[in-house]
């Protein structure tokens, strides 16, 4: 009976863990392979110390994840935990609103920015009307490329900070008022502690895609802000330098490792009582 | 009980949606007393405790605390602090920091909050669970935590929201006790809230009953029990047999069909009341020496009693005693006058107080108590 099941559930999950194997698994190893041979498939670790040249770049892309990923944060905590105060059709209506976009695709989003921000756009002229035109557009500067990234990750960060702050138990919220605290208190020492593992995924879930992001830095920056994806776009694309390209994909996945682990730790320590519900 | 005024109800409204839930209630509460809000739920009691812990602003009237008016005070500034019904705990602080929470507001001296940290673990009988995460807690332990967390913020008034119901009864019975004790040590008013008529009586120095929204009786227990003051009353504490009566004339009423001494007055001649026999208060005679003749219907064993229910001209009465008697026995009934209570009559008439459901021929005996004590 017990053999027969595991059997079946061995049956089950099988296509899964051929996909994973497939297109997880297999393309690793092939990066790692890539990372550490030479054109002609011979061991070397040139393509590592190659990547000297890229620590700008490295720099750079962490940079402005992190700006990228702070700013949605700032954007968003607020934002969620108003959101959770509304009444439940209301809160349905803006979530709607929120989702909205991420229907639409990257690609679009991202030429309609272009529209708006050079120097023939919709929003140098309004600034025209005003005197307060800028003569090059706002396109094609490393300001437009965090805007690029805040706008499209947001959501990201909104949907876990809220979907915690909404099942909050009210009555703890209560008994932090009932004990004293005005709502600035009930804030920080209560619903900011218990929201911390929203925070923590909302972070993960904008860091993550900003520090690799590439199409956004080329089309809002203009080419003159290379990101660390966009270096392994060059090096698959046009440089045909596969084994740098994998180098440095490799480099980059080791660096968001490292950066979620040091969040993890971080919360880990933080919340031993566990998130609630 | 000479004790002032702490807390003063002046005609308070509220309603959720248009769906009045408290109307025109008036109620004062004395310093230093234990008081219990008792109805079933739904009746505004817990309504009640949130409009004095100031969670809702009435529509109208005005809570009075010390003589202040207090309705546009919000939560954190009043004397008052709340034991919630599922405790609202915080999960993500140990217990030491939940009770300190209060005292860090109040940005208190480390030492002085060391000090009363441990000062009510001691009277909530958890030494040594400074550390302790909440989660590892069972749910008395809980229970002790927040009742620890809400007195350390010294209250003048503790109000406590079904605070035993999530415990099994063991347990409710000793916390019932200790909240009894820590009352009394504390020195502070402790305002009750549950749907639990045995926890009522047994800690409360004041009872009040609501139903629907509206006080029904305010009084001690034993007046509550003893004097209801309607069939509501009556049904909701304790068990009753309510029977249709007719008052003859002062200490003279007429019910199932006998003329009963009793010890009330103050009606109008042949008025139509409601008549309460609590089932303890009935003893059980031969036949032929019974003021009042029935049938055993059932027999219920409760541990301490038998539950008896016997039919008389066709309403179910319940009779608990210590004696054993056979379905079919057919039984006397003597009631001493001052087991009688006499009840004007009330929108709550007819409604409660008729055992019929519990016996086996349930179905033939729905209108039974209709033309009761009508027999002229």
């Amino acid at each position: 009976m017990n053999k027969k099941k595991s059997f079946l559930s061995n049956l089950l999950a099988a296509p899964h863990i051929l996909w994973s194997i497939i297109f997880i698994v297999v393309p690793l190893f092939v990066v790692v392979y890539y990372a550490f041979t030479n054109a002609e498939g011979d061991f070397t670790l040139e393509n590592i110390f190659e990547l000297k040249a890229y620590i700008p770049t490295f720099l750079l892309s962490l940079w402005y994840g992190l700006l990228s990923t702070l700013i949605c944060f700032i954007i968003a905590y607020p934002f969620a935990y108003i959101l959770s105060q509304f009444s439940a059709n209301s809160q349905r209506v803006m979530m709607m609103l929120i989702m909205l976009p991420m229907w639409m695709n990257l690609l679009i989003r991202t030429y309609s920015w272009m529209l708006i921000l050079e120097r023939n756009g919709i929003l140098n002229k309004v600034l025209d009307i005003f005197g307060l035109a800028s003569e090059n557009g706002f396109l094609n500067s490393g300001g437009a490329v965090v805007l690029g990234m805040v706008y499209n990750y947001l959501p990201y960060m909104i949907l876990p900070i809220y979907t915690i702050m909404s099942k909050l138990d009210p009555s703890v919220v209560a008994a932090a008022q009932d004990l004293g605290g005005n709502r600035f208190d009930v804030l920080r020492r209560v619903v900011f502690p218990l929201s911390l593992p929203g925070v923590v995924s909302g972070i993960t879930m904008v860091f993550v895609p900003s520090v690799s992001t590439f199409y956004i830095s080329q089309k809002l920056g203009g080419g003159s802000f290379m990101l660390i994806g966009d270096a392994i776009e060059s090096q698959f694309q046009s440089a045909n330098n596969f084994n740098l390209g994998a180098s440095l994909s490799l480099v980059l996945m080791v660096l968001i490792l490292i950066s979620m682990a040091v969040m993890n730790k971080f919360t880990d320590s933080d919340d031993t009582g566990g998130a609630i519900v | 009980m000479e004790n002032n005024i702490i807390i003063d109800l002046k005609n308070i409204s509220v309603s959720f949606d248009g769906e009045p839930i408290l109307k025109d209630l008036n109620l004062y509460i004395r310093d230093k007393e234990f008081i219990t809000f008792l109805g079933p739920s739904g009746c505004g009691k817990t309504t009640t405790l949130r409009v004095i812990a100031g969670f809702i602003e009435p529509d109208s009237g005005d809570v009075i605390f010390d003589n202040k008016r207090i309705n546009d005070v919000p939560p954190h500034k009043r004397q008052v602090n709340t034991i919630f019904q599922r405790y609202a705990l915080f999960p993500h602080l140990n217990v030491f920091e939940n009770i300190a929470f209060g005292l860090r507001l109040k940005k208190a001296p480390k030492q002085e909050i060391e000090e009363t940290v441990t000062a009510m673990l001691k009277l909530v009988n958890l030494k040594g669970f400074e550390k302790r995460n909440i989660q590892s807690l069972s749910g008395g332990q809980q229970q002790r935590v927040a009742i620890a967390r809400a007195l350390a913020n010294k209250p003048r008034v503790l109000l406590l929201d079904e605070p035993l119901g999530a415990l099994d009864l063991k347990l409710r019975k000793d916390m019932q006790n200790e909240l009894k004790n820590i009352q009394q040590q504390m020195g502070i008013t402790f305002i009750y809230v549950t749907h639990d008529q045995e926890e009522a009586l047994s800690m409360s120095d004041t009872v009040v009953v609501m139903n629907n929204g509206v006080i029904q009786q305010i009084g001690t227990p034993i007046k509550i029990y003893n004097e209801p003051k309607n069939a509501f009353v009556a049904d909701f504490i304790g068990e009753s047999n309510i029977i249709d009566g007719i008052m003859r004339e002062d200490f003279q009423v007429d019910f199932s069909g006998h003329r009963f001494e009793c010890l009330d007055k103050g009606f109008a001649p042949n008025e139509k009341v409601d008549v309460v026999v609590r089932p303890e208060d009935v003893d059980v005679v031969d036949v032929d020496k019974g003021m009042v003749k029935g049938e055993v219907t059932s027999v219920t064993f409760k541990g301490v009693h038998f539950e008896t229910i016997v039919d008389i001209g066709g309403f179910k009465w319940m009779i608990q005693s210590t004696d054993y008697h056979e379905v079919g026995k057919k039984i006397g009934l003597f009631i001493e006058p001052d087991a009688i209570h006499i009840m004007k009559k009330s929108e709550y008439s007819g409604l409660y107080g008729d055992y019929s459901s519990f016996s086996e021929e349930f179905d033939e005996l729905s209108d039974a108590s209709v033309d009761n004590g009508e027999e002229e």
